[in-house]
């Protein structure tokens, strides 16, 4: 088990555009499955690439148990990379990839075919060590090359994007799969991808970039309760958004006044945040107030409705059952929970509310 | 499943329908020349008044020490311009590769021989490599030699090294260009996928790198080989009288005033094409089994 951390990662590889990775730092739990998750093109490969050691960093440090390994060869490293496209090599049997890693090592014939059935067994493809790449499916591909990079042991585990090229099915086998065995092995993974809900099903904690600069380090569910801005409270899917002045506790806005017990920032002009998925309709109380049913939709596992409040528009994301109690044009009582509610800084810019839906 | 077996039918037909323009330039030309070459060297010559097959100039030539010399000197030549261009041309292909500032100029430079006549290289390796040529007469000035004469063998020399450097300097880009497309295709992330798993750098251009790009290396050295066992032109130019490459010693034996050594000369061109057809199958199937390992 190993304890990564990065410390002020940078990369910048035309001095022209802004750095691809700016300034990173990171600690990542010895044993523990992080994501690095961000849209695409805001350095988490990059990052990926310069711990595994095939790329040099501009600045900063890397270290692996509070040793820089930067001028460590990426072969003695012990960190494997697995990439988003597997890349098995075409030439070589199954079996010849996996012990790839232990023939580079000199480990003998023996003990390497041993150890490559047990892989076989460990991705649940027994049986598959005389066939050849191309005649894999995507998915058993995937298998292989975890299989490949699991077979020397190593001390970090890199996936990059490890689920984006399969069908819908595969993926949550193949999610299922590597939480078991990262789990069992107890190997420092990290893993990137650009889908906020395969870094929340997967990983312990989520690293979050924008730009190759680190947004919020959390735990899964931090980053739908309390997320550090509006950026980032969009990219985890749709929320409400509704300015306002923050004082002692409570929340004036045009629409009325909230009590907001959780806050991001102190007192002052700010932003209230709410999910979709949070707020009540039909529901009186302190917290509450009227709004008028612009349209619903019925979408079988919940309904969503567009709710007029004051000027505001909002979006709630209801049971199923409510599209029966509520119509367009009805007005109803809209209540915020106060726990539900999380207050952020004014100046980040909201995206229009309802613009982008989760799921 | 007979219409199945029609509709196959009639796509074989349009298939070789569209080949056929091809087909026939290969048929008439190449393989009319062969056989006609074939018929000649089996002593079947009408024209002369040669009726009888026999195969008495094959004797003749495989009983000719000459002859022998001659095969061997031409395997020499082209064994081992190949082999030198090849690895030349990889370690250049691999140099090449990575991102650098003026690359472009680099690879203009690199590839600007191809377009130069192999007739212009010969010349100019005569005026560099001869014993009053160019190199030489460098050396004498730098006192590195005492006269120009001492200047070692390099044109007109047993082991044919003349024609070698000017193989070498013309297939160099012919097999790196090649190399190289292959090498940008691939890409570099075989390699360091290999790097992560524990090769280092030597091991994961043998063991990935190498294999990858091994089928284009076969293709462009079997032309390689097969040019230059079978080119007259260079030899002929830069090589020694006797023993003479095998198509110096064919267009010799051809131009004899002595018509009888016509069926040798062609008997010679049959052995040259059996020869490279058979050398290029060997070299094939040995690569291939270096891949596999």
């Amino acid at each position: 088990m190993t304890q990564v951390k990065l410390s002020g990662l940078t990369k910048i590889f035309d001095a022209k555009n802004p750095p691809a990775v700016d300034q990173l730092d990171l600690d990542i739990d010895s044993g523990k499955l992080t994501a690095l998750l961000g849209p695409s093109g805001c350095g988490k490969t990059t990052t990926m690439k310069m711990i595994a050691g095939l790329l040099r960093p501009t600045s900063g440090d890397i270290l692996f148990d509070g040793n820089s390994i930067l001028s460590i060869k990426p072969e003695e490293r012990g960190a494997v990379m697995v990439f988003q496209n597997y890349l098995l090599f075409p030439y070589m049997s199954i079996a010849d990839n996996i012990g790839f890693g232990l023939k580079m090592r000199k480990v003998s014939k023996k003990e390497i075919r041993s150890r490559v059935t047990d892989m076989l067994d460990l991705v649940q493809l027994p049986g598959f060590e005389d066939r050849k790449p191309n005649q894999l499916s995507g998915g058993q591909q995937q298998r292989i090359a975890l299989a490949r990079a699991l077979i020397v042991e190593p001390n970090v585990l890199l996936l990059d994007e490890p689920l984006s090229n399969l069908d819908a099915h595969l993926r949550d086998e193949m999610r299922v799969l590597i939480r078991r065995i990262q789990t069992e092995m107890g190997i420092t993974t990290v893993f990137v991808t650009h889908d906020q809900e395969e870094a929340v099903v997967l990983a312990d904690k989520v690293a979050l970039l924008f730009d190759g600069r680190l947004q919020q380090f959390d735990s899964p569910d931090a980053f739908y309760d309390t997320p550090r801005s509006a950026e980032i409270a969009t990219f985890f899917g749709g929320t409400n958004f509704i300015p306002g002045h923050y004082q002692d506790g409570v929340m004036k806005t045009d629409i009325g006044n909230f009590k907001a017990p959780h806050s991001a920032v102190g007192d002052g002009a700010a932003m209230l945040s709410i999910r979709p998925e949070a707020i009540e309709l039909g529901v009186g109380g302190d917290n509450s107030v009227a709004g008028t049913i612009l349209s619903h939709v019925y979408a079988g596992r919940y309904a969503r409705f567009q709710v007029k409040i004051g000027d505001l528009e909002i979006e709630a994301i209801t049971e199923p059952g409510q599209v029966k109690l509520f119509g367009d044009g009805d007005t109803v009582p809209v209540n915020f929970a106060p726990d539900k509610i999380w207050i952020l800084e004014a100046n980040s810019t909201p995206q229009p509310v309802g613009a982008d839906s989760a799921g | 499943m007979k219409m199945r077996l029609t509709e196959k039918g009639a796509q074989r037909l349009s298939i070789s329908f569209l080949l056929a323009p091809a087909l026939a330039v290969i048929i008439l030309l190449f393989l009319g020349g062969l056989i006609t070459g074939l018929l000649r060297s089996l002593n079947y010559f009408p024209l002369i008044g040669l009726n009888d097959f026999n195969f008495e100039a094959y004797v003749a030539i495989f009983t000719d020490n000459g002859f022998i010399q001659s095969l061997v000197l031409t395997f020499h030549i082209a064994f081992t311009s190949t082999l030198i261009s090849c690895i030349l041309a990889v370690a250049a292909a691999l140099l090449l590769r990575p991102a650098f500032r003026g690359k472009r100029i680099v690879h203009f430079f690199f590839s600007l021989n191809l377009t130069i006549p192999h007739l212009v290289g010969a010349i100019g390796v005569l005026y560099l490599f001869q014993n009053s040529g160019l190199v030489s007469r460098i050396m004498t000035g730098l006192d590195l030699i005492s006269k120009p004469a001492d200047f070692p063998a390099m044109v007109f020399d047993p082991w044919a090294i003349g024609i070698i450097i000017q193989y070498v300097w013309k297939e160099i880009p012919f097999i790196g260009v090649i190399v190289l497309a292959i090498l940008l295709s691939v890409g570099e992330d075989y390699e360091s996928v290999a790097r992560s798993l524990g090769a280092n750098r030597w091991q994961a251009f043998r063991q990935v790198t190498l294999p990858l790009i091994m089928p284009g290396v076969v293709s462009a050295s079997v032309i390689v080989f097969a040019f230059t066992f079978g080119a007259f032109e260079i030899p002929y130019l830069l090589g020694r009288t006797f023993p003479a490459a095998l198509p110096v010693l064919a267009y010799q034996s051809y131009t004899d005033v002595d018509l009888a050594a016509r069926p040798q000369a062609m008997a010679m061109a049959m052995v040259i094409a059996f020869i490279s057809t058979l050398l290029i199958m060997a070299y094939m199937k040995l690569s291939r089994v270096y891949i596999r390992e």
